[in-house]
């Protein structure tokens, strides 16, 4: 009971050594605990989307003049109503592979135990999809990839699932949706299993953009390589 | 049945609204002060303080957080039905005006060590999304006790006996919280795919 009850501290690296080292030897002996370690260990991976400054409540300090400099640009921009009404203006720029740090914004990817998040199971256990949604598929030539890609509205947001074949098992796969004033959003990350790469593999990513902005969906290999493209 | 944001993620589904352009009930000036201001007070020194480690410079972290606050408004209608994770989607436009500005000012080739801030993917099991908005409108889930053991041993990095003597009780207590904080956690986040399941 004491192992099972220290197994989230331990997971979050917050036990002494002497405690940890308590916890590693029972952990030899309990398939049970290693079993849950696995989990709480996932969970502290979703804990780290949230950056710790997320736990700083207030005003800052010194920020008179931020708050003033801010203030005036809402006043005025108020007082212009065409400008206020025009969404923010997205530029649209060549993507740098760095940028995968910005991929981890909208991305990451995990399994809870048995209940995957939003999961393969929960989107294959959907009653097909969404009223609304968008169904399309393309082959590349050059990668022989073919990518069936369903664009499904959500509350002012955008749940797009892709399935594709031909892909190699080991590949690290990344979603980009292209909205239509060329902005670059990535919906996510995932490596295809020996079984995708037989089967198909599915993925789905939420993007922050109506359904009906969504231009293209492209999968792109973490090196940078295009895979292929679907034009909604 | 069709599913909705609100099935898959109860609770904080509505701050993911946050990006559709609305003026809404903010468009006088006086209005979007008010707004703005409020704001500020709430979330400003988490902003600041993020967009200053993402920047590593005050006066750049403070248009960030200039601009974040200004989006915000625009899109206050949206912003405001999903009162939970106002933070989450603060935080979020914060680092996407970085990476934006970053982007724009210099067009590096590819470079493998910028890969290195990523999350582990592993498997095609683990076709989910999960993001900031997602784990800090689930960590506004669980209850308060729980969520506090969370930031003391995770986010401000605490052991069990740093944590006890900043939260007033004893050290047992702080672990079995934590596990049973995280069996919550584990429960919200699970809970959308049950609710996706019905
Ligand atoms: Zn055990």
């Amino acid at each position: 009971m004491s192992e099972h009850s220290q197994l989230g501290a331990y997971a979050l690296g917050a036990l002494d050594a002497d405690e940890a080292r308590e916890v590693e030897a029972h952990l030899a002996d309990c398939a049970e605990c290693r079993a849950e370690l696995v989990e709480l260990e996932e969970l502290k991976e979703f804990l780290g989307e949230v950056p710790p400054e997320a736990f700083l409540d207030g005003p800052p300090e010194g920020g008179d003049l931020l708050l003033q400099r801010t203030v005036r640009e809402v006043r005025e921009a108020a007082a212009a109503p065409s400008a206020v009404a025009t969404p923010v203006a997205p530029v649209a720029k060549k993507r740098g592979r760095w940028l995968l740090v910005a991929a981890a914004v909208v991305v990451v990817a995990g399994a809870l135990g048995g209940g995957v998040l939003i999961g393969r199971q929960t989107v294959e256990q959907a009653d097909g999809p969404v009223p609304g949604s968008v169904q399309v598929s393309a082959t590349d030539a050059a990668s022989g990839a073919t990518m069936a890609t369903t664009v499904e509205p959500r509350e002012n947001w955008t749940w797009i699932r892709v399935r594709i074949t031909g892909l190699k098992p080991g590949a690290e796969c990344e979603m980009y949706v292209t909205d239509k004033a060329g902005k670059v959003w990535t919906a996510g990350s995932w490596v295809v299993t020996e079984q995708a790469a037989r089967e198909g593999s599915r993925f789905g990513g939420g993007v922050l953009i109506s359904p009906d902005q969504v231009k293209s969906v492209e999968i792109k290999t973490v090196q940078g390589a295009h895979v292929v493209t679907t034009t909604i | 049945m069709a599913t909705t944001a609100t099935e898959y993620f109860p609770g904080w589904a509505p701050a993911v609204t946050g990006i559709v352009p609305s003026v809404g009930d903010y468009q006088g000036a006086d209005a979007g002060e008010t707004f703005v201001r409020s704001l500020y007070a709430e979330h400003g020194r988490s902003l600041l303080a993020y967009a200053t480690r993402l920047t590593g410079d005050r006066a750049a972290a403070e248009d960030v957080v200039q601009e974040t606050l200004v989006r915000a408004w625009k899109h206050a209608a949206d912003l405001n039905k999903g009162a939970g994770s106002v933070r989450g989607w603060l935080l979020t436009v914060a680092r996407n005006i970085v990476t934006d500005r970053a982007r724009a000012r210099a067009a590096r080739p590819a470079e493998v060590a910028d890969v290195v801030d990523r999350p582990p993917v592993e498997g095609d099991h683990s076709d989910a999304v999960v993001n900031t908005m997602v784990v800090l409108g689930a960590l506004d889930q669980v209850s308060p006790e729980h969520r506090e053991v969370l930031v003391e041993l995770y986010y401000r990095g605490r052991s069990v006996a740093e944590a006890a003597q900043e939260l007033g009780v004893p050290p047992g207590t702080v672990k079995s919280r934590t596990y049973y904080a995280l069996r919550a956690l584990r429960a919200v986040m699970a809970g959308s795919e049950a609710e996706v399941a019905r």
